[in-house]
């Protein structure tokens, strides 16, 4: 087996864990609202190390199964998503994206703008949808920027990223 | 050729994210039964397993949320069951107190004992009540069950009891039939580590019986006459032929009373009526004998086994002695004669 086959099955196997992280560890901790969210984290490192196009198709199928497990709207999450891998991908190749530190604030914004396009296509009232981008989706972002990070630090052989920041 | 390669490679992409975000504008703008049935199909199908972990991780969650509930509603209930005893008591007491209030003709004034964590605590009482509810030096302290003390002194708000437990207190008394009268004291020697009183100066003549209520007799003009002080459990000591000392239980215990009366006024009234036989305190009372009597009894069978048990082992090791000493007398190798005679047997042996 190839070491490049090696590196994509240890990419695979963290993807599991993050999966496995997201549904049968964060219902678990105080507040899931605020809580990491390790599907977002393992789409936004899945598309920063592919192209566009498979960053949109994994955006994809993620929103598809957040629209299939949440009581959103369906078809929202899956455009968020869409545009969220797309943009990850897209945006790697503008940034320093090999620093840690520019990883984790992909992934804190990616947040962001994932929650303003489910909010906005989900038809949200105004003031909800200020609560939630000011409040908890900044919150969220945050948890969720900083376990990124120390996933990052414990993975950083299989996701390759330098240590210079 | 990589000019072909990255275009081709960026079309492909581009046409994924047009498909992407077509089949998301569709099912965006899909009607909902629409959406609905399709997340339904893919929960029943392709993440079953998903929402599998996930009612577990909350099923885990809800478990450990409710053991938590129950664990503190399990320990708030042991907690109030802890005081439920003393509650009751309390309660019993105040109804006690205010029968008693009920009956006494003198005037009075409820107070609280303060009670200090210090080890001589019930030999002086902190009242909660002082010279602005009337108290003054010298007046009577009470409890339901009889008498308690004497105020020593007093400030505004607050007072201090000598009660029958502290080494200078004396109250005059006489026995319930009017026979003997006497003074108690606190008693020196404690028994089973508990006070106990002692009704000292009684003639000798005047035998009084187990059981005996003693009441306070008023002479002294401190304490008035009828005050249940304590109940006569034995005999401590007789001096010279002339006199006998009494041990008694005491009525009231300053231990553990937390309300008292103290008795304000003119003392020159008979409070016996105040504390008639009430049937329970009389039950109480004549429990506390009977028990101490059962102890009694319970110790002096105890004494005469171990005296029976002291005589049977003496009488066994006087039998081996007298047998060694024949066996001696029969055998040559040990110097005696072997003639068969029996040896003499010491008289312990032949009982």
């Amino acid at each position: 087996m190839s070491p490049r086959r090696v590196t994509r099955a240890q990419v695979a196997l963290v993807l599991l864990l993050l999966v496995v992280l997201q549904f049968y560890i964060r219902p678990r901790l105080w507040n899931a609202r605020v809580s990491p969210d390790f599907l977002l984290i393992g789409l936004m490192l899945f598309a920063m190390r592919s192209g566009a196009g498979a960053g949109a198709l994994a955006g994809f199928i993620v929103g598809l199964i957040e629209d299939t497990l949440t009581p959103a709207r369906f078809g929202a999450a899956a455009l968020a998503h869409t545009v969220v891998g797309y943009l990850a991908a897209w945006g790697r190749a503008l940034f320093f994206a090999d620093n840690m530190l520019v990883n984790a604030g992909f992934v804190a914004v990616g947040l962001w703008v994932r929650d303003l396009i489910v909010l906005v296509a989900s038809e949200t009232d105004h003031r909800q949808l200020l609560t939630e981008l000011t409040f908890y989706s900044p919150i969220q972002a945050l948890t969720t920027a900083a376990f990124a990070l120390v996933l990052l630090l414990t993975f950083q052989a299989v996701f390759s990223v330098r240590l210079d920041a | 050729m990589t000019f072909e390669s990255d275009r081709r490679y960026t079309r492909r992409d581009t046409v994924l994210l047009l498909l992407c975000l077509t089949l998301s504008l569709a099912a965006l703008f899909s009607p909902a039964p629409w959406g609905n049935g399709v997340a339904a199909t893919l929960r029943g199908t392709v993440l079953s397993p998903l929402v599998w972990l996930q009612a577990r991780a909350e099923e885990g969650r809800t478990s450990r949320v409710r053991f938590r509930a129950v664990t503190t509603e399990r320990d708030s209930a042991a907690y109030l069951a802890q005081f439920l005893p003393s509650l009751r008591a309390e309660n019993e007491r105040l109804r006690q107190l205010l029968r008693l209030s009920h009956r006494l003709s003198a005037s009075y004034v409820a107070a609280e004992v303060l009670h200090q964590p210090q080890a001589t605590d019930s030999r002086t009482l902190l009242l909660s009540v002082g010279s602005r509810q009337g108290v003054a030096p010298f007046n009577p302290v009470v409890a339901p069950e009889g008498l308690i003390g004497v105020i020593l002194s007093v400030s505004g708000t607050s007072s201090i009891a000598m009660s029958w437990a502290h080494p200078e207190f004396r109250v005059s008394a006489f026995t319930v039939g009017g026979n003997a009268f006497g003074v108690v004291a606190p008693s020196i020697e404690g028994r089973n580590n508990e006070g106990a009183l002692e009704f000292r100066g009684v003639p000798y003549r005047d035998s009084v019986p187990l059981g005996t209520l003693v009441l306070s007799s008023g002479l002294g003009g401190v304490f008035p006459k009828g005050i249940p002080v304590g109940t006569v459990i034995g005999t401590v000591r007789e001096e010279a032929g002339w006199e006998r000392v009494y041990r008694l239980r005491p009525a009231a215990n300053p231990g553990s009373a937390a309300h008292v009366l103290v008795l304000l006024g003119s003392r020159g009234g008979d409070l016996a009526p105040a504390f008639p036989s009430d049937s329970l305190l009389e039950a109480l009372r004549l429990d506390s004998i009977a028990r101490e009597r059962r102890a009694d009894s319970v110790a002096q069978a105890a004494k005469a086994a171990t005296q029976a048990l002291r005589a049977a082992t003496q009488a066994m090791k006087a039998a081996r002695a007298a047998r060694r000493d024949s066996l001696a007398r029969t055998s040559p190798i040990l110097g005696g004669t072997s003639t068969g005679q029996p040896a003499e047997q010491p008289e312990d042996s032949s009982r």
